[in-house]
Order: structure tokens, then C-alpha cells, then sequence
């Protein structure tokens, strides 16, 4: 059986080297290090699910977020959001942070436990 | 704008001015009437002595003016007996001739008596009953003496039988019935039949210079009102008070009074009166000048009363000289009155200037006040301008000065106080920046950690490398928890904190979080959480900043797994108060001792001992939330008993219901 694709978008390699070797168990993990990149990735490759930073050079998360829940062919697709240090979302699908309303599946803030993660992301597949 | 100056105290005066004024007014108004009172009485005093003298002088005139009518009886009755005619018609007993002569002196001297005796004191003539002659004078004391040479003159009493032998029309002219008189001595006797007499007598002498007989004549007083006029007029000159005679004189036979201008109730003349027992005692009785206020018939009087003596200086009646006293005192009151006037126009002039003076010295010191208001506000650039060479004066210029220093050092101060809060700025900025930046790579170290740790990459060969993986673990994550608080204190302290008040389910948004973030650190130290009144807790909603409140529940929560017994239990509870929702979090364990129960919240403020050290808090954490706490408009406070638990409580108000 063919192992789902999670696209990680985030701009640390070290942090993303941690949670793809915590993905690897259950997922297959295909990587982007800036928000454009991550977009252009989340068309093409079609991923089962998102594991997306906020803070990013070139384009930060919550751009990147708008644009792929509003494009159809990856607006079925679920995000899970990587908050910064200490800013707690709220469980719900919109969460206002700064003013700014933002619209994912689920968020995590960092520093992510990830046993959490995997769990989180694998919740986030059998949702679909 | 000016307000009204507000001095607390108990006095009923709000101001220093009306104190002041009130001051003037007591010290005007003691000085006022303490003078008052001695000035009236003294004029008083003085107007009554004043009208004592002129008594006493009153009466010496009057006594001229009696002693005058009788030297004047004597006088004439002297020249007459020296008249050749006479003499020659007594030696020759031509007794008729005698009579005539002697009656026209009678008559045109205005003499009620005038009669003639031999060299025994046998009557002779009698130029009024021509007929009742024969009868023996020579026991009457002024004839016995004139007998021998003497020529004497004075006030006699004169028996009616005497009187009826002189002329019977003088026995009526004498005859009184009392009338009835308050304040007079009681006596037995209700009328005087005698009469009292101006007399002189003098001796009728030949060539020889032998006593050919004698000559006695005089005026009967009962009813005659010739002096007591005449002492009116020359002593009171007739004046007038009120419609009464303000001067009064009297003569009295004993006490009787015979002959006045005193009027009774009905203005008639108050003759047939009786004198007051005082003056009846101390005058006829003990013989003594009485010289005081007394009551005559009807009015008060200043009056005096001197003794009428006959020739033997026996005590035969009285005589009265008397001023109205209604004049003195009237004048006595006008003079307290005026007294009082004057008094109460210095007084309202007293408060007029008083008014005006206290403002000069009150308005400085009004100035003063509003100018330490303007300082108190805030406004150093305020000066006073007092030109005075006083104390307010002085005060208002080292006021001033004050003043110039505080402007100074505040000056210096704020100058002081930006720099530091730039400084503080951009440590908080540092301190921002360092952490933030610590936090990815300690992410990343507790993300591989974890998974070295439950052998997810690969198993660990021995117990020990197994436990070092544990440490590390552990101490990773009490960097990455003081990393997260100075985290928040940075947000707080840079005023970067904006509290986004949203309606949320508390318990949804900020404890679960919490709750489910902190599973492991509960399970590694065996801790449980249990969740009190938790259908309600659920459904409570507030208004509150979802971000900030879970920052309060895990600094609290963190804090009940740090310091809370391992194995323990720990109890988050919601309760729902008038006007503010109350969320507590409560563990069991050594708890916090009660001196420290409020500095717990202070800044980097922590327990002493090998537990905290050992567990490496940062003293930020209830600092942090008591800051956010605040901010919401609710409290927080912390609770123990020491040994067994602890709880942390904090409150938001209500929102207001939504319309």
C-alpha cells in the first residue's frame, strides 16, 4: 500500500530534518523551505496533508495558507499549522491571531512534541 | 479655573479668611464690650454723683433763699422798733396810734403776725386782732429773749391756741388732715393742728437804751408756697421736663408737708403729704442730710433733705430740695446707648476692614494653594508672584525656588527616564531577539530528544544512556519553559501586549490547550488533573484573549506540576460570582508560606530552597500572569495551607449581556 504524501513547508533544515524522520515512520515526507516554493509543491505533488510554518522568509504562512485554501485544486487539502513560541491557536478551524483571521485544519505551536505531530497529521488523514 | 479651597477640619469655618474675620470680630467684640460696660457704668456713676453735687448745691441755695425771708422778717421788724413813733407811742401808751403804724408795716412787708409786748412780755396790740390783748409771750422763747436785748430770728412751731390769738384765719391756714401716703411712717396722729412759723422777735428800746417792751412778727408757712416757689425759680429757673417741673422743693412741718410744688396725681399741689420713713428716720430722727434717689409722691427724685431747726435747735421739720431724676437717667441711657451704637458701628466696620484686610493677606496664600495644585498636577512651569515683604512673602519666594529645583530634577529626571526606557527597550528587544532565536534550535533538540528517548530511531543499548536521554529531555524542557516566560515578559513589558477581547468558551479555548500540551509533563511526574464542576466550567463563556488566558492557565498549571506533590493531584475549578468569573488551580504539596503569599507575583520573586532551584523557575511565571490578569480587569491571589496545598485564583468580569 502506498504510503501517503505530507508536505512539510518550513524554512529551519534542522527542524525539518527532526519531524521528517518522525514522519518517515508512517509517511512519505516531501519537503519545501519557503512559503512560494511550498504552494508551487502543494499544486503539483497533490499531498494528502500540509505541515506548514508560519514564520518564513519569501512568502510566511498565513499567505501561503490563504492561497492554497482558496485555489480549488488544493483547497480539499488539510493544513496543519506550526505556530511560533507561545502563540497558542485555538483548536477551531479559525483562529484570530494579530487581527488576522486564519483558516486551518488544525495548529501546534512549537516547540512540537513529534509523537504529538504524527498523531496530530495521522487525525488530519482519516478525517478526509 | 479656580476651585473653592477645601481645608478639612473640625471647625466650622472652611477658610482661613473666615477664620481670621472671626478672630477680628472676637477680639472687637470683647474690647468692645468689656469698654462698653465700664464706660456706661462709669458714666453712670458720674452722671449720678454729678446730680448728688448739684443736690447738695440745690439745697444751699435753698437754704439762702429760706434764710433770706427770715433775716428779712427780722430786718424789718428791727428798723420798726428803732422808729421814733413807735418808741414815743409806746412810752406813751397811745396804744391805737402804736397799731396803726405797725399795721401798715404789717401789710406792706406781707407779714401774717406782728404784735407788741411791754417790758414784762405782756401783749400790748396785736395788729391782726386788735382786741385780743393782755395775754403773757414772755414764755415764748423768742419774746423771753428778745426781753433781754437779743435779736433773734428763726423757724418756730406755733400751738393753735397761739395761733387762734393771732388771728383765727390762721388756725385754718394751719389745720391739715394726713392724706394718706405709701412709704410714710405710720403714726397715730391723722391731722396737724399747729402751725410752723417764721418768727423774729426784737427788743423796742427808749434813748435811754432801756427795754420798753418787745416787737414780734412772722410769716406762717402752712399753705404759703412763697419760698418753696422762689427756690424753684432761682434754682431750677423753671425749666421743664416731660411736661413736670424737673426741680421740686418742700417744706415740712415733721414730716408733714405744708407747703410744696411736688404735684399729686391730679396736679394740685401735694400739701397734707407725708415724708418717706427713710428720710423720716435719718432727718427728724437722727438729724442727718439725706442726699440720694428717693420716691416723692409720684416720681423718682434726686433728692435732698436737710433738718429745720427752731431757736432751741430742736428738730421741727424738714427741707427738700429735688431734682427729676427721669432726666438723668435718661441721659445715663442715651450715653449707654450711644455706648452701644458706637460699639455695633465699629463692629460692622471691624467686619467691613477685616474683610478687605484678611483678602490682602488671605489672596497670597490663595495664590500659593492654586499654584501647588498646578504643581501637584504636573505643571512645574507655574510661578508665584507675591511681592511681599513678609513671611508669605518669603514663603512665596522659596516656593518659587521649590518650584525651579523640582523642574529641575524632574527636567533631569525624564531626560534620565527616557534613556532607560530606551535601554530597557532594547534589552527587552535583546532579550526578544536571543530567545527566540534559542527556541528553534531547542526545538529541535526536544523533537529528536523525544524520539532518541522512546527509541523511535533505534533502540538505546544500555539503562544509562536511557536515563542521560531522560535528563537531557527534562532539562531541555525547563529551558524551553524559562525561554517561553521571558518570552511573554517581553511581550508584557514592551507594552506590546494587546489584550483582543473575544467571546470564547474559556474552557475550549484556554485550559484544554493547556491541558493536553502538559499531558507529559503530568505523566512523567505521575500527576493527575482533575477538572471540577467541569458541564459548567465547559460551557462558561467570557470575554477574554484566548492567547493570553492560556498563557495564565499553563504559567499556573505549569507551576502546579513544578511545585506540585509528585503522584499528586491537581484540581482546575470555575466557579460563577456576582459580576466576574473566578478559575482556580489548586495541587497538593509543600504549599507557600503565608508571608509570601502576595510576593509570589512579583517579579522574578522565588521560593527559596532545593525544590525550586532544583526546578529552575525563572520568577516570571505568575508575574507574567498576574500582568495578563490585570489587564482583563480581574484579580488574582494565591491561597495555602502550608505542607498540604496550594491554590491560585484569579478572576474576569463578566462581559456585559449581550443586547
Amino acid at each position: 500500500m502506498e504510503r501517503p504524501k505530507i508536505l512539510v513547508i518550513d524554512d529551519e533544515p534542522d527542524f525539518v530534518e527532526m519531524i521528517r524522520m518522525a514522519l518517515e515512520r508512517e509517511f512519505e515526507v516531501l519537503v519545501a523551505y519557503d512559503g512560494k516554493e511550498g504552494v508551487a509543491r502543494a499544486r503539483s505533488d497533490k499531498p494528502e496533508a500540509i505541515v506548514l510554518d508560519i514564520m518564513m522568509p519569501e512568502k510566511d504562512g498565513f499567505t501561503a495558507c490563504q492561497e492554497l485554501k482558496s485555489n480549488s485544486t488544493t483547497s480539499s487539502i488539510p493544513i496543519l499549522i506550526l505556530t511560533g513560541v507561545g502563540e497558542y491557536f485555538g483548536r477551531t478551524k479559525y483562529a484570530k491571531v494579530r487581527g488576522m483571521e486564519i483558516e486551518a485544519d488544525d495548529f501546534m505551536a512549537k516547540p512540537v512534541d513529534p509523537n504529538e505531530l504524527v498523531r496530530r497529521v495521522a487525525a488530519l488523514l482519516k478525517k478526509d | 479655573m479656580w476651585r473653592t479651597l477645601k481645608i478639612p477640619g473640625r471647625m466650622p469655618f472652611r477658610t482661613l479668611r473666615s477664620k481670621l474675620v472671626f478672630s477680628f470680630l472676637l477680639v472687637v467684640l470683647a474690647g468692645g464690650l468689656s469698654s462698653t460696660m465700664i464706660g456706661t457704668r462709669m458714666v453712670g456713676n458720674t452722671i449720678i454723683s454729678e446730680a448728688q453735687n448739684k443736690g447738695r448745691h440745690d439745697m444751699a441755695s435753698a437754704w439762702m433763699v429760706y434764710q433770706e425771708k427770715i433775716n428779712r422778717i427780722k430786718d424789718v421788724l428791727h428798723l420798726t422798733a428803732k422808729r421814733d413813733l413807735i418808741i414815743r407811742s409806746l412810752v406813751g401808751r397811745e396804744v391805737e396810734v402804736l397799731r396803726r403804724q405797725l399795721e401798715r408795716v404789717r401789710i406792706e412787708y406781707g407779714l401774717d403776725v406782728l404784735t407788741v409786748t411791754d417790758q414784762e412780755g405782756v401783749v400790748l396790740t396785736r395788729t391782726r386782732s386788735p382786741y385780743r390783748t393782755g395775754d403773757f409771750q414772755g414764755n415764748d422763747e423768742s419774746v423771753r429773749r428778745a426781753l433781754k436785748r437779743e435779736i433773734v430770728s428763726s423757724t418756730e412751731i406755733v400751738l393753735q391756741e397761739e395761733l387762734a390769738k393771732e388771728g383765727p384765719e390762721l388756725v385754718r391756714q394751719a389745720y391739715m388732715e394726713f392724706v394718706p401716703t405709701p412709704m410714710a411712717k405710720a403714726r397715730p396722729e391723722t391731722r396737724e393742728t399747729s402751725g410752723m412759723m417764721l418768727k423774729a422777735a426784737v427788743p423796742i428800746l427808749d434813748i435811754n437804751d432801756n427795754v420798753l417792751g418787745t416787737l414780734y412778727g412772722g410769716s406762717l408757712l402752712n399753705r404759703n408756697y412763697e419760698i418753696v416757689d422762689k427756690i424753684k425759680d432761682i434754682v431750677f429757673k423753671g425749666e421743664r421736663y416731660k411736661g413736670i417741673d424737673t426741680g421740686t422743693a418742700t417744706i415740712f412741718q415733721w414730716d408733714l408737708r405744708i407747703s410744696t410744688n411736688v404735684k399729686d396725681k391730679s396736679g394740685l399741689r401735694a400739701i397734707s403729704t407725708r415724708v418717706a420713713k427713710d428720710v423720716y428716720d435719718q432727718v427728724l430722727e437722727n438729724g442727718r442730710a439725706w442726699i440720694d434717689r428717693a420716691f416723692v409722691v409720684n416720681d423718682w427724685y434726686i433728692a435732698a433733705y436737710e433738718p429745720i431747726r427752731n431757736l432751741k435747735g430742736e428738730i421741727i421739720g424738714i427741707l427738700y430740695v429735688g431734682t427729676l431724676e427721669e432726666p438723668y437717667t435718661d441721659l445715663r441711657n442715651n450715653v449707654i446707648y450711644s455706648f452701644f451704637g458706637i460699639a455695633f458701628l465699629g463692629l460692622v466696620l471691624v467686619l467691613f476692614l477685616a474683610y478687605f484686610i484678611t483678602r490682602s493677606i488671605t489672596r497670597p496664600i490663595d495664590e500659593l494653594v492654586r499654584a501647588t495644585e498646578v504643581i501637584a498636577g504636573g505643571d512645574f512651569s507655574h510661578e508665584v508672584s507675591i511681592q511681599s515683604r513678609d513671611e508669605v512673602g518669603y514663603l512665596a519666594t522659596s516656593f518659587n525656588r521649590m518650584t525651579r529645583t523640582l523642574k529641575a530634577t524632574m527636567d533631569e529626571l525624564y531626560v534620565v527616564n527616557t534613556k532607560l526606557q530606551e535601554l530597557n527597550r532594547h534589552y527587552l528587544e535583546m532579550v526578544g531577539f536571543i530567545t527566540h532565536e534559542l527556541m528553534q534550535p531547542m526545538g529541535v533538540l526536544k523533537g529528536f530528544l523525544i524520539m532518541l528517548f522512546d527509541e523511535s530511531l533505534g533502540s538505546l543499548n544500555t539503562p544509562r544512556q536511557k536515563q542521560a536521554v531522560s535528563t537531557m529531555l527534562r532539562n531541555v524542557d525547563s529551558l524551553i519553559n524559562m525561554i517561553q516566560k521571558y518570552l511573554q515578559l517581553g511581550r508584557i513589558e514592551s507594552g506590546k501586549m494587546e489584550v483582543n477581547k473575544v467571546r470564547i468558551p474559556i474552557y475550549g479555548e484556554a485550559l484544554q490547550p493547556i491541558l493536553e500540551d502538559e499531558r507529559q509533563q503530568l505523566a512523567a511526574r505521575k500527576m493527575e488533573v482533575k477538572v471540577e464542576n467541569e458541564e459548567a466550567f465547559r460551557r462558561a463563556e467570557g470575554e477574554a484573549d484566548p492567547v493570553l488566558l492560556r498563557i495564565v492557565f499553563s504559567n499556573l498549571i505549569g507551576n502546579a506540576i513544578k511545585y506540585g506533590r509528585e503522584g499528586g493531584k491537581i484540581w482546575c475549578g470555575f466557579r460563577e460570582e456576582p459580576g466576574e468569573l473566578l478559575f482556580y488551580v489548586r495541587n497538593e504539596g509543600q504549599g507557600i508560606p503565608s508571608d509570601k503569599l502576595t510576593r509570589v507575583f512579583e517579579k522574578f520573586s522565588r521560593l527559596e530552597g532545593e525544590l525550586e532551584r532544583r526546578r529552575g523557575g525563572t520568577g516570571l511565571g505568575l508575574f507574567n500572569a498576574k500582568e495578563i490578569v490585570e489587564r482583563h480587569g480581574g484579580r488574582i491571589w494565591a491561597e495555602s495551607e502550608e505542607g498540604k496545598w496550594a491554590n491560585f485564583l484569579f478572576t474576569i468580569p463578566k462581559a456585559p449581556k449581550k443586547a
